[in-house]
C-alpha cells in the first residue's frame, strides 16, 4: 500500500486537541523523567519514547479500555496513550510501593489492565505472539476486541514476527500490528540488518495489508490505525502499520547518542517534531490558538509535576510481599 | 524558578563521576539544550545539554573539576532573569543528593543449604573416619551407647543402625532376649524405651531419711505459697565484726562465732520484732510463736539434716555459736536425738561455702518462712551518689522464702529489710 | 472399577473440561480433526470445531506466545505439543513471559494455561526423547506435573486446566497405553500430593513417571529376596510433596530416587538435599539416584535399553543401597 494522503481534517474539535494533549502529556512525561534518571532516582535501564509521540497517540486514539496492547521496552508512550495514570507510572518508574506493580518490574512492565494495558516487555517481539493471542480470546469469546502489539524495527527481523503474523493472518484474528521503525534497534540500522525495502512490504508474503505511514503526523497515524480498527473489528483480520518514526535520545538513558548516525540526522528529525507539526497544523487550520496551546500545556505540566511528587513521596515497596502473586493460591514449593 | 544542575547519570550502573570542565561560565545565560558542562564518566569524557535554560550559578563550595563525587551531586543552578539578583544558595541541598536508595539492600534469607563436606567413606583420608550414619549415631546416642568402640558392617566401614542395635543386643544379659536376634524395629521411634532396661541403671534404695526427706519438700511445695525475697546486704561491718571476735577469743581460746551464728542472732531480733514470721498455720487459725528456735541447715552425709537451737532470744552470742558446733557435730555423728531435729520456728541455711550467690530455699513446713545465704564476695559498690563515690565492701545475698498463705510481700520485705540493717549495722543489736 | 489407558483417560478429562467451560481451546499440531499425534484429541474436533482444536503451523514459539497471550485476556489454552522437544523452542518465553506476567504485574494479569505433552525415552531417538523435569521445575511461576496412573492423568489435567497457573503437564510415552483403574464421576486431584504406591519398610523408592512402574517389577523381585520397598510416586514435582517422602525415609531410613531425566541437577538431587536437609538424622544410608544416562537418547534398541533405568537396575540399586 503506498503512503495515505493528507485528507481534510473529519474529526471534531476535542478529539483533535486531545491528540495533542496525549503527546504533550507523554513529552512532558518522558522530559521529567530524563531528569530524574540523571538525578539518580530511577534504578535500571530506562528507554524514552521522545520525538515517537505521534505513533503511540495516533494508534491508541482508536482503541477502547477493552481492546489490549502490549507494548515494547521503549513503552511509556503506549501506557500514557492508552489510559495509564502518570502517576503509576513515574511511581512504578521510581520503583516505588506504589507504582503499577509495586516497584517488582520498572519501566520495562507496566501494567495496567483496567486501561487495556498489558505490559512492557524487556524482550522484544512477544508483544506480536501475545496480541494475536488477544484477538484469539476475543474472537473465541465472540467480542469485538482486539489486539494491539507495538513493536520496533528490531523486532521485525525476530523469529516471533514471522511465526505469530503468519498465524494472526491464517487464522484471521482482530489484531494490529504496529511496527515503530525508527530505523535503528539499538544501534544497529536496520538498513544493515534487512535487505528488506521496508517492513511493511513484508506483509504481502503473509496475505495481509501493510501500510507505510509518516510516523510523526499524528493525524496520518490515526487514519491508518482507523482503518486497521475498522477491519479487526469487522472480522477481516490483521493489519500491519509500519510508523516510520524517529527517538531523538539515545537508545537508553546513559547512552551515546552518535556515533552509530550523525548529530546532522538528529538535528534533521528534530526540525520534524511531531508535536510541533501538529500544534502548526492546528494553528494553521484555526482549530486552535497560542493561547489555548499555553493553557493546555500548563494543564499538562501540572499533571506531571504532580505525579512526580506523588512518586517522589512514596515509599520503597517492602520486600516481604516478594512471594505474593507467583501462584494464583499459596502453594508450597521448595 | 532555580533549576538544579546536577552530576548527571551516564550508564545504568554509573555511581559517581567528575566535572571535567565548564563549558558556560558563571553568570552566563544558558538554553536548554545548549552543552553546559562536561563530565567524565566511566568510558570517555562526555558533553552534557542542559536541561532547562536559565542563567548560570556556579556553586562556590562545589564540586571541583576532577573530584569525583556521587550522581546527582549539584553542580550550580540555572537561575531566571528575575530571581537573579536575590537569588541565594539554598543551605539545605541534603534532598538534592539524591544518590539512589538500595532497592533490594534487606537481604532476602537465601535458601539454606547445609553443604557436607566431609566424603563419606571414601577411604582416600590418612586420618582414620569412624564413619556412622545420621540415624545410627542418633540411635546410639539415644541408647547411651559410645558408638565410636563399635564397629560398622557398611559400606567404608560405616556404622550403621543395624550395628547400633546389635551391640544394645550384645549387651542384653538374659538368654532370653538372645533368642530373640533382631528385633522387629519398625515401631522403634526416637529413643527405645524398651532397650534402656536393658543396660541396668544404678539402684539405690531409698533409706527412711531420704523418705522423709523427700515427703517433706514435695508436701512443702504442694502446700504453701512461697515467694521468695532477695536482696543484697553489705556485710562489711559483719566481717569486720567477726574479725573482731576472733581476735579477742582466740586470745581466750574459743572458737569464734561462725556467720550463721551471728545471723542467728540477727534472725531472732528480727524475728521478736516481726512475730508474724514466727508463725504457723494450724487448722484454721495462725500461732504466732513466743520463743525462736531457729534451725540450722546441715548437709551430712546421711543426707540434709536441720538440727534446732532452741530460745534463741534468750542466748548470747557466744552460747549460740557454742551450742551450734555442738549441734552441728551431733548432726554429722549421727548421735543428734529426735527432739533436737524438731520444733524449728525458722530455719537458715547457708550455701555461701559452694560460691552460691542467692537461692530459692524450700520451707521447713510447719514453719513459714526460711533465709537462705549465700556466700560473701567483694565488690566495688557506690558509697556516695551525690559525690559519684565507689568504694570496696563485702557484699552478701539473703534469700528469704516466705510462705504467702500467712505473711504477705510488705511483712516479709519489713521484716528482712531489718535483718539487713542489723547485718549492716552490728551495733544496733545493742540498741535493745 | 472400569479401566482405561492413560491417555483416554486424559481425554475424558479434557472432554469434560471443555463441556464445562467454553473458552478452553486447545492448539496443537494436529490436534484437530486427526485427533492428536498421541489420540489426545480424538473426537473433540467434530463437537467443538475448529476456534477450539486449533491445527497449528510448525511454530511452537509463535503458537505458546499465543496462547500467553489468549490466556491473559480469559481463555484457558491447552498447547499440546506433542513431543517436548519441540517445545523447547518456546523456552524463552515460557521461562520470560508464561511464568512470569502475574508475578510481574504484581497480580493484575493471570495466565492459566496448561503446556502437555510426550516425554521420554521409547524408541524415539535423540530428539523426541526430552523429559527436562528439573529444568521446569526451576522456574519460578511453573507447576510440573508428571502423572503415572490413568486415574491420575484425568485428575490432574482437570485441575490443571482449572488452575489459574501456568502448568507443564508432562506424559512418558510409555504410559501412554498403561491401563489402569478410573473412578466414575466428577473428581480432582490435587497438587502437591505424592501417594504411596506400594507400602515397604526397608527403603524408600521414589519413581519419577514412567520409571515408578519399573520400580514396582523391581520391588516385586526384592520381596522375594526379603527385602519390602516403599514406594512412592510424587505425581507432582512442582510443588513437591516433601513431606510424603520425609515421613517414608523415618520409616524406612534408606531413599532412592528413579528418574528418566539426567542426574546432574535433576529432581533427584532436589530431592536428595530436601531430605538431606530436613530428614538428615533418619538417614542410615545416604541418598541413592538413579537416572538415565547422561547422553541424548539413542535409537538402537540394545543402546537403548543400556541408557535407561529398568526393574533389574532399580532391583540392584536397592540391594545395595539396604546393604551398604
Amino acid at each position: 500500500m503506498e503512503k495515505d494522503d493528507k485528507s481534510p481534517l473529519l474529526l471534531p474539535k476535542y478529539q483533535l486537541l486531545e491528540l495533542l494533549k496525549t503527546m504533550l502529556l507523554i513529552r512532558f512525561c518522558e522530559e521529567q523523567l530524563v531528569k530524574s534518571y540523571a538525578r539518580g532516582e530511577i534504578p535500571g535501564g530506562m528507554h524514552t519514547y521522545i520525538g515517537e509521540e505521534a505513533t503511540a497517540t495516533g494508534v491508541c486514539a482508536n482503541l477502547r479500555d477493552d481492546d489490549a496492547v502490549f507494548s515494547t521496552h521503549r513503552g511509556h508512550g503506549h501506557a500514557l496513550a492508552k489510559g495509564m495514570k502518570p502517576e503509576l507510572l513515574l511511581a512504578e518508574v521510581l520503583g516505588k510501593a506504589t507504582g503499577s506493580s509495586a516497584g517488582r518490574g520498572g519501566s520495562m512492565h507496566l501494567f495496567a489492565p483496567d486501561v487495556g494495558f498489558y505490559g512492557t516487555s524487556g524482550i522484544v517481539g512477544p508483544s506480536i505472539l501475545l496480541a494475536s493471542g488477544a484477538g484469539y480470546t476475543a474472537k473465541l469469546e465472540g467480542s469485538d476486541k482486539i489486539g494491539v502489539s507495538f513493536f520496533g524495527d528490531g523486532a521485525s527481523n525476530n523469529g516471533v514476527f514471522h511465526e505469530g503474523i503468519n498465524m494472526a493472518t491464517a487464522w484471521q484474528l482482530p489484531v494490529i500490528f504496529v511496527c515503530e521503525n525508527n530505523l535503528y534497534a539499538t544501534e544497529v540500522a536496520f538498513s544493515y540488518a534487512s535487505k528488506s525495502k521496508n517492513i511493511a512490504s513484508r506483509a504481502a508474503c503473509y496475505g495481509l495489508p501493510g501500510i507505510v505511514v509518516d510516523g510523526n503526523d499524528v493525524l496520518a497515524v490515526y487514519q491508518a490505525a482507523n482503518h486497521a480498527v475498522e477491519r479487526a473489528r469487522s472480522g477481516e483480520g490483521p493489519t500491519l502499520i509500519e510508523c516510520q518514526t524517529y527517538r531523538t535520545r539515545a537508545h537508553a538513558e546513559g547512552m551515546k547518542d552518535v556515533g552509530y548516525r550523525t548529530q546532522e540526522e538528529i538535528e534533521q528529525w528534530k526540525e520534524r517534531d511531531p508535536i510541533e507539526l501538529w500544534k502548526k497544523r492546528l494553528l494553521e487550520d484555526g482549530v486552535t490558538s497560542e493561547q489555548e496551546i499555553g493553557e493546555m500545556e500548563a494543564e499538562v505540566l501540572k499533571t506531571v509535576e504532580d505525579a512526580i511528587q506523588f512518586a517522589r513521596q512514596s515509599p520503597m515497596p517492602d520486600p516481604s510481599d516478594i512471594f505474593d502473586h507467583l501462584f494464583s493460591q499459596e502453594v508450597h514449593h521448595a | 524558578m532555580a533549576y538544579e544542575v546536577n552530576l548527571p547519570r551516564l550508564g545504568w550502573d554509573m555511581v559517581e563521576g567528575s566535572l571535567a570542565t565548564w563549558l558556560k561560565q558563571d553568570g552566563e545565560f544558558v538554553k536548554a539544550g545548549e552543552l553546559i558542562f562536561t563530565v567524565e564518566g566511566d568510558k570517555a569524557i562526555q558533553e552534557i545539554e542542559a536541561y532547562d535554560s536559565g542563567y548560570l550559578r556556579i556553586l562556590p563550595d562545589g564540586p571541583q573539576p576532577g573530584q569525583k563525587v556521587p550522581v546527582g551531586t549539584i553542580l550550580g543552578y540555572l537561575v531566571s532573569e528575575s530571581e537573579l539578583d536575590d537569588f541565594e544558595f539554598p543551605n539545605d541541598r541534603t534532598d538534592s543528593q539524591a544518590t539512589l536508595e538500595k532497592v533490594g539492600s534487606k537481604e532476602l534469607k537465601p535458601n539454606a543449604h547445609a553443604t557436607q563436606q566431609d566424603g563419606s567413606g571414601n577411604g582416600a583420608s590418612a586420618i582414620r573416619r569412624i564413619n556412622i550414619s545420621p540415624y545410627a549415631k542418633r540411635l546410639a546416642e539415644g541408647m547411651g551407647i559410645d558408638w565410636k568402640t563399635l564397629k560398622g558392617s557398611g559400606r567404608g566401614g560405616r556404622i550403621m543402625a543395624k550395628d547400633v542395635k546389635a551391640a544394645v543386643s550384645a549387651m542384653e544379659l538374659s538368654a532370653k532376649t538372645k533368642e530373640e536376634g533382631y528385633q522387629d524395629v519398625s515401631e522403634v521411634g526416637m529413643v527405645a524405651p524398651a532397650k534402656l532396661e536393658t543396660i541396668p541403671p544404678t539402684r539405690i534404695s531409698m533409706t527412711q531419711i531420704h523418705r522423709k526427706i523427700a515427703e517433706h519438700m514435695a508436701a512443702s511445695a504442694h502446700t504453701t505459697a512461697p515467694v521468695t525475697l532477695t536482696t543484697e546486704v553489705d556485710a562489711t561491718e559483719l566481717v569486720a565484726l567477726r574479725k573482731q571476735l576472733k581476735e579477742g577469743l582466740l586470745v581466750e581460746g574459743q572458737s569464734p562465732p561462725s556467720y550463721n551464728d551471728m545471723l542467728t542472732k540477727i534472725a531472732a531480733k528480727a524475728l521478736l520484732e516481726h512475730p508474724w514470721m514466727n508463725a504457723r498455720i494450724d487448722g484454721d487459725e495462725i500461732i504466732q510463736i513466743n520463743s525462736i528456735h531457729v534451725a540450722i541447715a546441715v548437709d551430712t552425709d546421711r543426707g540434709l539434716l536441720v538440727p534446732v537451737l532452741r530460745d534463741v532470744q534468750t542466748k548470747s552470742l557466744r552460747r549460740i555459736a557454742h551450742e551450734s558446733v555442738e549441734l552441728i557435730e551431733k548432726t554429722r555423728l549421727g548421735t543428734i536425738g529426735l527432739n533436737e531435729l524438731q520444733d524449728g520456728t525458722f530455719t537458715i541455711t547457708n550455701l555461701g561455702m559452694y560460691e552460691i550467690d542467692a537461692f530459692t530455699p524450700i520451707i521447713d513446713l510447719p514453719q513459714c518462712a526460711i533465709m537462705g545465704v549465700g556466700q560473701i564476695v567483694a565488690k566495688q559498690v557506690v558509697v556516695d551518689v551525690e559525690r559519684e563515690k565507689v568504694a570496696i565492701r563485702q557484699r552478701m545475698v539473703l534469700s528469704l522464702t516466705f510462705d504467702h498463705r500467712l505473711v504477705d510481700g510488705a511483712q516479709a520485705a519489713r521484716f528482712l529489710q531489718r535483718v539487713k540493717r542489723l547485718v549492716e549495722k552490728p551495733y544496733l543489736w545493742l540498741a535493745g | 472399577m472400569r479401566e482405561m489407558t492413560f491417555t483416554d483417560a486424559a481425554r475424558e478429562g479434557l472432554s469434560e473440561e471443555m463441556a464445562r467451560d467454553p473458552m478452553i481451546f486447545v492448539v496443537g499440531e494436529g490436534i484437530g480433526a486427526r485427533g492428536g499425534n498421541f489420540n489426545t484429541t480424538v473426537g473433540l474436533y467434530d463437537i467443538y470445531g475448529e476456534m477450539r482444536l486449533r491445527d497449528t503451523p510448525i511454530s511452537e514459539r509463535g503458537f505458546t506466545g499465543l496462547c500467553t497471550g489468549a490466556a491473559v485476556m480469559g481463555a484457558r489454552p491447552v498447547v499440546d505439543f506433542m513431543f517436548l522437544d519441540f517445545e523447547l523452542d518456546a523456552l524463552g518465553d515460557i521461562i520470560n513471559q508464561t511464568s512470569r506476567l502475574r508475578w510481574m504485574s504484581n497480580g493484575q494479569v493471570k495466565v492459566p494455561i496448561v503446556l502437555r505433552g510426550g516425554i521420554g525415552i521409547a524408541s524415539t531417538g535423540p530428539h523426541h526423547s526430552s523429559s527436562m523435569f528439573s529444568l521446569f521445575m526451576h522456574i519460578p511461576g511453573l507447576h510440573v506435573v508428571a502423572p503415572v496412573f490413568p486415574k491420575d492423568a484425568k485428575g490432574l489435567l482437570k485441575t490443571a486446566i482449572r488452575t489459574d497457573d501456568p502448568v507443564i503437564f508432562l506424559e512418558h510415552k510409555k504410559l501412554m497405553k498403561f491401563r489402569g483403574p478410573v473412578p466414575e464421576g466428577e473428581y480432582l486431584t490435587p497438587f502437591g500430593k505424592a501417594s504411596i504406591v506400594r507400602e515397604g519398610k526397608d527403603l524408600t523408592i521414589v519413581g519419577i513417571s514412567y520409571p515408578l512402574v519399573e520400580a514396582l517389577t523391581a520391588a516385586d523381585m526384592l520381596e522375594k529376596e526379603g527385602i519390602s520397598a516403599e514406594i512412592i510416586d510424587p505425581r507432582t514435582l512442582a510443588p513437591l510433596d516433601i513431606d510424603t517422602i520425609l515421613d517414608s525415609v523415618s520409616k524406612t531410613h534408606r531413599l532412592l530416587v528413579v528418574d528418566e531425566d539426567y542426574s546432574p541437577c535433576g529432581a533427584g538431587a532436589e530431592i536428595a538435599a530436601q531430605v538431606v536437609e530436613s530428614g538428615f538424622y533418619e538417614l542410615d544410608a545416604p541418598v541413592r539416584r538413579l537416572n538415565g544416562a547422561f547422553v541424548p537418547a539413542p535409537i538402537s534398541p540394545p543402546l537403548e535399553t543400556a541408557v535407561v533405568p529398568n526393574a533389574m537396575n532399580i532391583a540392584q540399586v536397592a540391594r545395595a543401597l539396604v546393604t551398604e
